[in-house]
């Protein structure tokens, strides 16, 4: 009798890779033992329980398999172990910390003290508190956003608990929510359930489980008692079972479960900080020490000039804003945001904003294989019979190969009949490659190149009955199926077997050439280990396959086959031929990758994958270029054992993780920095976060992709985290920082692109934004020295800061790049700053300088219009704030009362806005290019920097015209006429940069070029 | 030739907009005391455009003038005086108008300077009132007869005392005699009576370059108390006893060319006020659209103080 289908599989090929996962994972665990939370991994996937008899597990746990636990039991368990849920990780609120808050506190003690002197000071110092407050409070929720909508871990893993188990307890099934399993409990799985905690099986039927969350490994295999390291019959937490039913023990719950330890992992791997807030604090840095230490020394030299403290700090406090962009950080945010809505329509989803420029400085790219470079797909690539090798293209035309011979015949009824697969009922109207298939990959494979080339399988299935059939397993390696056949009067049972060649041609003594049997004699042999030794090395997983007739007589009609006694003949097979398969690389792949080449960007590999396989998928998708050998390619080529080789030969390595894991990580070092062309294979996930870690000691910003569990140590550890999308489990979806959404490589270049034109815009962003600083500065220190009345307040500089300048700076992101930025190095981690010093000195000392000169031409034309010459304004201040001067003369006798000088300082505010944001214009239309004149760019080009100009001018007409009346403002109506002062300082600044570019281009690596190109 | 055209006209109003007068000797009051209410509401906006057009209107005259005249004389010289001109006076020859103006209404000051206006003394002490006439006698120095006399000259009352000419030509002040504030000018008694409990307090308008007092009618002051019983102060006498501002000393032409403009002045003697409290007084203007009700800035058009005077 045939065993019922059930218990045993095929697929036992696909858990190997699994194995080697484990097996990685475990050597890595042993090397990291000083690391506690990966120490306490190592103990946790160290259980025994799958080692012990029922009996014994029933005595460990206190429990009985058929009644289960008594209710009163597993309350006192679960009392004791807590629910059978993950701990989110505790959440240091980070306390925002916020300069201007100090400020805002000063304003209203100031004003408080102002007060006790004399009621009825001005509320100038209130406004500027409230102001400050407000935009304290602003960027305060603005970071509380951005908090808000970073990734949580756990959140996602506790939504991965299925709601409900069925359990046995008090000898009655129960559903019982899953929280509430605790040890000892006996619970059913069905197919399609989570299982919901570390479970021991007891009992299975055609029960299979996915487990790819936890090994990477997508295909599903059944869990059996072979093998006590990996495990069989314990299943894990979060994996889910596709068919059959199963029953369980619970082991493990909660954070006690694989899945809890690999959580715990995962969130204990500190993210790094992105370059680009390392960018970012950088440039705040500069700032805050450019304002700190002009704010103190003028606090000082007012000290000493006998301005009373109390001004004194108010001075600061202008001095302190007037530096601050507060503008900053919103457009900042915004601009990144625009990019990854960009990104997210070429299927890059970015999780964490940030990450959208380190995508633009990765310098290293550590990539998957299956799914990323691949197409995550088995298909039959080469075919061997009559001695010849045969390319299978399923995806074209399939009248490549000579299908006239007999043995083609022959090999396709095995192919055909020796397979287990199925296509899903009802979806015939699918085309045969995007059929969902019932079986393994390679059964799939296999399944669709029939289907293809020799029409309906089912029903050549039907027509040669099955009577008999071995299933694969890892003991025989080959698979056994007996038909009848399809010409009636032919009543012979035909047998056909597959398997690993060496296995299959050990079972035959004929092989079949041209349709006729021969004798299988050295030669045919030798031809057909050469034969296998070609396609192995192409990476391809080799079947082979044989067949015989099995005499009429013999086994007559009604004969029984009985599997488990074998009463029919296995060997004195006749072998036909030899079948290789491949999961194809990507098309999209080379292109990819050389781009990212050329791009500076070192693409590594690390698969599980053999080695073999890993190299020649590296070779044809370029992460081995064609004309670079490995050390032991060298030593093939020259016949010289491996170690006479010179390794500076070589540029590429492929580097298994048995290797790896010998290596200390000075060894890694070198080897990363030796090769520039690196394939890892049969590396466990963990060895990932080794190589990750690696690659950061190189100063290399790493990407890496992944999409198991176990990858999201190294997805946390990498600057950029990239999880696949459609493979990847949520569990490395949320570890990563973006998403690609059709697993495809090809995706991450443009992403690169997207980040780099990013850094380019950011910085000319910055360059905007900094060089009004100056201008907003120097009436600040104008005023204390020279004693004018103030040209700026400190609430204008706020709406320049907030107001007008907000849009055109976020306009900035939308320009387009100023020339192939995928053909540059990526950007130097430490050499290549956001804000470097060129950027600073132009900014502040070149254009800034301009701007508050052009800005002051408006506040003098507008105070020597009403009356002040600039020479009576030096000095002027003592008197112009007294309260009690009310008939100030000015340079024409005019006298004026308080409350007029104070409408005309509102008016010189409003005057030396106006000159700023005038002269913003022309700055924000230089910074449109770095090096090309505007004129190479096009001006219109970018139709939103167009929007900025209009909001500015827009903002600024509303400020002075519409809320000119509100006092606590300061602004007033200026006259039409003055707006048009500042504009030929605007034109002036536009003509100077244009020429400034010239120099660049002209004169590439001068001095000029050095100091000005920023 | 285009001066002299141009010197007919009155001076332009220096809040942008203009009167074309034919015989400044034959204002008609009435109908520009009118127009001057009207703009007095218009917004600063709306005055520009009315600049603007006026602008095209000059430039059309500009250049008829100029081929009629233009032989011979370098225009770009001629340009480069205007600019000299408006740069130095910020007066602009074409729309005759200063281009620096401080305002549309007059604001007022007093003397002498007490810091936030309250006049606390005590009438047997005198260290506490002696500042007060320092202060005076100081402010009223440039007000000599002698000097007066000297340097200005003696002008018709009742009158705008217009003076054309080139903007960069001096221009003569009327007198303004110390003598002119009787019991207040500290002639007769010179602690202005303060030491009598009777102080003297001299009022001012703040300067304006070419703005006139409600032109034609002086603008007069009066003062009362501002908050509190009106019989706190039971008499003021005024110096000049018209207690206005006569019009001979208006237009300012700014000091650059009106060199010894001096401010004429009312001086408000408080014969009679309640002693030993704080008595609130306000001053204000008094005239034909003249504004004295303004919020924010507490010096149009008045004046508040306090008067406490112990004995």
């Amino acid at each position: 009798a045939r065993r019922g289908t059930g218990t045993e599989d095929v697929g036992k090929t696909d858990t190997g890779d699994g194995k080697e996962k484990y097996r990685g994972l475990k050597d890595k665990r042993l090397e990291l033992k000083k690391n506690h939370q990966k120490e306490e991994l190592k103990k946790e996937v160290d259980l025994e329980d799958h080692k012990l008899s029922i009996k014994e597990l029933e005595r460990k746990y206190g429990t009985n398999i058929v009644t289960g636990l008594s209710s009163t039991q597993a309350a006192e368990l679960l009392a004791r172990n807590g629910p059978n849920a993950l701990t989110p990780p505790k959440e240091t609120p980070e306390i925002v910390k916020f300069p201007q808050a100090d400020g805002a506190i000063l304003c209203w003690i100031a004003y408080g003290i102002q007060y006790f002197n004399d009621k009825s000071s001005s509320l100038d110092s209130v406004y500027l508190g409230c102001v400050l407050a407000l935009v304290v409070i602003l960027t305060g929720i603005f970071a509380y956003y951005q908090e808000a909508k970073s990734t949580n871990i756990m959140a996602s893993f506790s939504k991965m608990i299925p709601q409900q188990a069925l359990v046995i307890r008090d000898s009655e099934k129960k559903t019982v929510p899953a929280e509430q399993l605790v040890v000892g409990d006996i619970v059913e799985i069905k197919g399609g359930d989570k299982i919901p905690a570390d479970i021991r099986l007891l009992s299975t039927q055609g029960c299979k489980v996915d487990n790819s969350s936890l090994t990477g490994n997508l295909t599903p295999s059944l869990r059996t008692h072979d093998n006590p390291l990996e495990a069989e019959n314990p299943w894990n937490k979060m994996s889910t079972s596709p068919v059959g039913t199963a029953t369980g023990m619970v082991i493990n719950t909660g954070d006690r479960t694989i899945i809890g330890q690999i959580a715990s992992l995962a969130s204990g791997v500190g993210h790094e900080k992105t370059p680009i807030a390392i960018e970012i604090e950088h440039f705040v840095h500069i700032v805050a020490g450019v304002a700190v230490s002009i704010g103190i020394l003028f606090f000082i030299i007012a000290v000493s000039m006998k301005y009373y403290v109390l001004d004194s700090i108010i001075f600061l406090i202008g001095i302190i804003v007037a530096n601050v962009p507060e503008g900053l950080l919103a457009t900042v945010t915004v601009t990144l945001s625009l990019t990854a809505k960009r990104m997210a329509k070429k299927n890059c989803l970015v999780k964490n904003l940030e990450a959208v420029e380190t995508l633009g400085s990765t310098s290293i790219i550590c990539s998957d294989k299956t799914g990323t470079l691949t197409q995550n797909r088995m298909t039959v690539a080469h075919l061997w019979f009559d001695n010849q090798i045969f390319v299978a293209d399923t995806s074209e035309d399939h009248s490549i190969f000579d299908q006239s011979s007999g043995t083609w015949a022959s090999l396709s009824k095995i192919i055909t009949l020796c397979n287990r697969a199925e296509f899903r009922p009802g979806q015939e109207s699918v085309p045969i490659m995007k059929k969902v298939v019932v079986g393994d990959a390679s059964e799939t494979a296999l399944l669709k190149f029939s289907e293809v080339i020799l029409g309906d399988v089912m029903e050549i299935r039907k027509r040669n009955r099955k009577v008999a059939e071995i299933p694969f397993n890892s003991t025989n390696k080959f698979q056994l199926s007996i038909h009848e056949t399809d010409d009636p009067s032919d009543k012979r049972f035909l047998m056909v077997m597959k398997g690993a060649p060496e296995r299959v041609l050990e079972k035959c003594s004929t092989i079949m050439v041209n349709g006729q049997e021969q004798p299988l004699d050295d030669s045919t042999a030798e031809a057909f280990h050469t034969a296998y030794m070609e396609l192995g090395g192409l990476g391809e997983r080799v079947l082979g396959f044989c067949h015989l007739y099995l005499p009429a007589d013999k086994f007559p009609e009604t004969y029984s086959f009985d599997v488990d006694t074998v009463n029919f003949p296995t060997s004195n097979l006749c072998f036909v031929g030899l079948l290789s398969m491949i999961d194809p690389p990507r098309s999209t792949v080379p292109d990819a990758v050389t781009k990212c080449r050329s791009a500076g960007i070192k693409v590594i590999m690390v698969t599980g994958d053999h080695p073999i396989t890993a190299k020649a998928i590296a070779k044809s998708v370029g992460i081995i270029s064609a004309n670079s050998e490995t050390v032991e390619d060298i030593a093939k080529r020259l016949n010289i054992p491996v170690e006479q080789v010179s390794k500076r030969d070589a540029k590429a390595a492929v580097v298994t993780g048995m290797e790896l894991k010998d290596m200390s990580p000075e060894q890694l070092d070198e080897l990363l920095t030796d090769y520039s062309e690196i394939v890892f294979a049969r590396t466990s996930p963990q060895q990932k976060l080794i190589i990750v870690e690696g690659c950061q000691r190189q100063d290399a910003v790493v990407a890496v992709t992944g999409d198991g569990v176990n990858d999201s140590p190294a997805l946390k550890k990498a600057d950029i985290g990239i999880a696949m999308g459609i493979a990847g489990s949520d569990a490395a979806k949320n570890a990563a920082d973006m998403v690609l959404l059709d697993d495809n490589f090809a995706s991450i270049v443009t992403g690169v692109e997207e980040g780099r034109l990013i850094f380019d815009n950011l910085k000319k962003t910055i360059a905007y934004t900094l060089t009004k600083n100056i201008a907003e500065l120097c009436p600040f220190l104008i005023y204390i020295i020279a004693g004018l009345p103030l040209p700026i307040g400190t609430i204008t500089i706020l709406f320049i800061d907030l107001g007008t300048d907000i849009i055109p700076s976020i306009a900035l992101a939308y320009e387009k790049a100023e020339s192939d930025i995928m053909n540059r190095k990526p950007r130097h981690k430490k050499k290549d700053r956001l804000v470097n010093a060129p950027l600073a000195i132009y900014s502040y000392l070149h254009i800034g300088l301009m701007q508050a000169l052009g800005a002051f031409v408006v506040y003098f034309t507008v105070y020597a219009q009403e009356g002040f010459r600039p020479s009576a304004l030096i000095n002027l201040r003592v008197e112009w704030e007294k309260d009690s001067v009310n008939d100030l003369e000015d340079s024409y006798g005019q006298e004026w009362t308080q409350y007029q000088r104070k409408y005309l300082e509102w008016t010189g505010y409003t005057a030396f806005f106006v000159g700023i944001m005038i002269q913003q214009i022309a700055d924000l239309i230089i910074r449109k290019t770095r090096r090309n004149s505007i004129f190479q760019q096009g001006l219109f080009r970018n139709k939103v920097i167009w929007v900025g100009i209009a909001s500015q001018i827009i903002i600024a007409l509303i400020l002075s015209y519409g809320l000119g009346s509100v006092s606590a403002l300061n602004f007033t109506m200026l006259r039409p006429q003055y707006w048009f002062v500042a504009v030929p300082h605007a034109i002036l600044i536009w003509v100077y940069d244009e020429v400034r570019k010239l120099f660049i281009r002209l004169y590439p690596g001068s001095w000029w070029d050095k100091n000005m190109y920023y | 030739m285009r001066r002299q055209l141009r010197s007919r006209r009155a001076p332009a109003f220096p809040y942008g907009y203009r009167y074309r007068l034919d015989d400044q000797d034959e204002v008609n009051q009435n109908y520009l005391a009118d127009e001057e209410e009207e703009a007095e509401e218009e917004a600063r906006v709306m005055v520009v455009h009315d600049l603007e057009e006026e602008e095209e209107e000059e430039e059309k005259e500009e250049e008829e003038e100029e081929e009629e005249e233009g032989q011979g004389q370098p225009t770009s010289n001629a340009l480069w005086q205007k600019l000299q001109i408006v740069n130095e006076h910020l007066w602009d020859p074409e729309k005759r108008m200063s281009l620096a103006r401080t305002g549309q209404s007059w604001r007022v000051m007093i003397r002498p300077f007490a810091h936030s206006l309250n006049f606390n003394f005590n009438v047997s002490e005198p260290d506490t009132w002696q500042h007060y006439v320092i202060s005076l006698n100081g402010f009223l120095q440039g007000y000599n007869d002698s000097l007066q006399e000297e340097m200005n000259v003696d002008c018709p009352p009742g009158q705008y005392f217009i003076q054309d000419g080139n903007e960069d030509e001096d221009k003569k002040a009327c007198q303004f005699k110390r003598s002119f504030l009787k019991n207040c000018s500290g002639l007769e008694d010179p602690t202005f009576g303060y030491s009598t409990g009777q102080p003297c307090i001299l009022l001012k308008m703040n300067r304006i370059v070419g703005f006139r007092p409600e032109l034609g009618d002086p603008v007069k002051v009066s003062c009362k108390v501002q908050r509190g019983d009106e019989n706190d102060i039971r008499s003021i006498n005024y110096y000049p006893e018209s207690a206005s501002f006569d019009l001979r000393y208006y237009p300012y032409y700014g000091k650059l060319t009106h060199v010894n403009y001096t401010s004429p002045l009312v001086a408000m003697h408080f014969t009679d006020v309640v002693k030993n409290q704080a008595v609130p007084v306000q001053c204000q203007l008094k005239g034909k659209g003249i504004i004295n009700d303004v919020i924010n800035d507490r010096f149009v058009g008045r004046v508040i103080f306090t008067l406490n005077i112990e004995t």
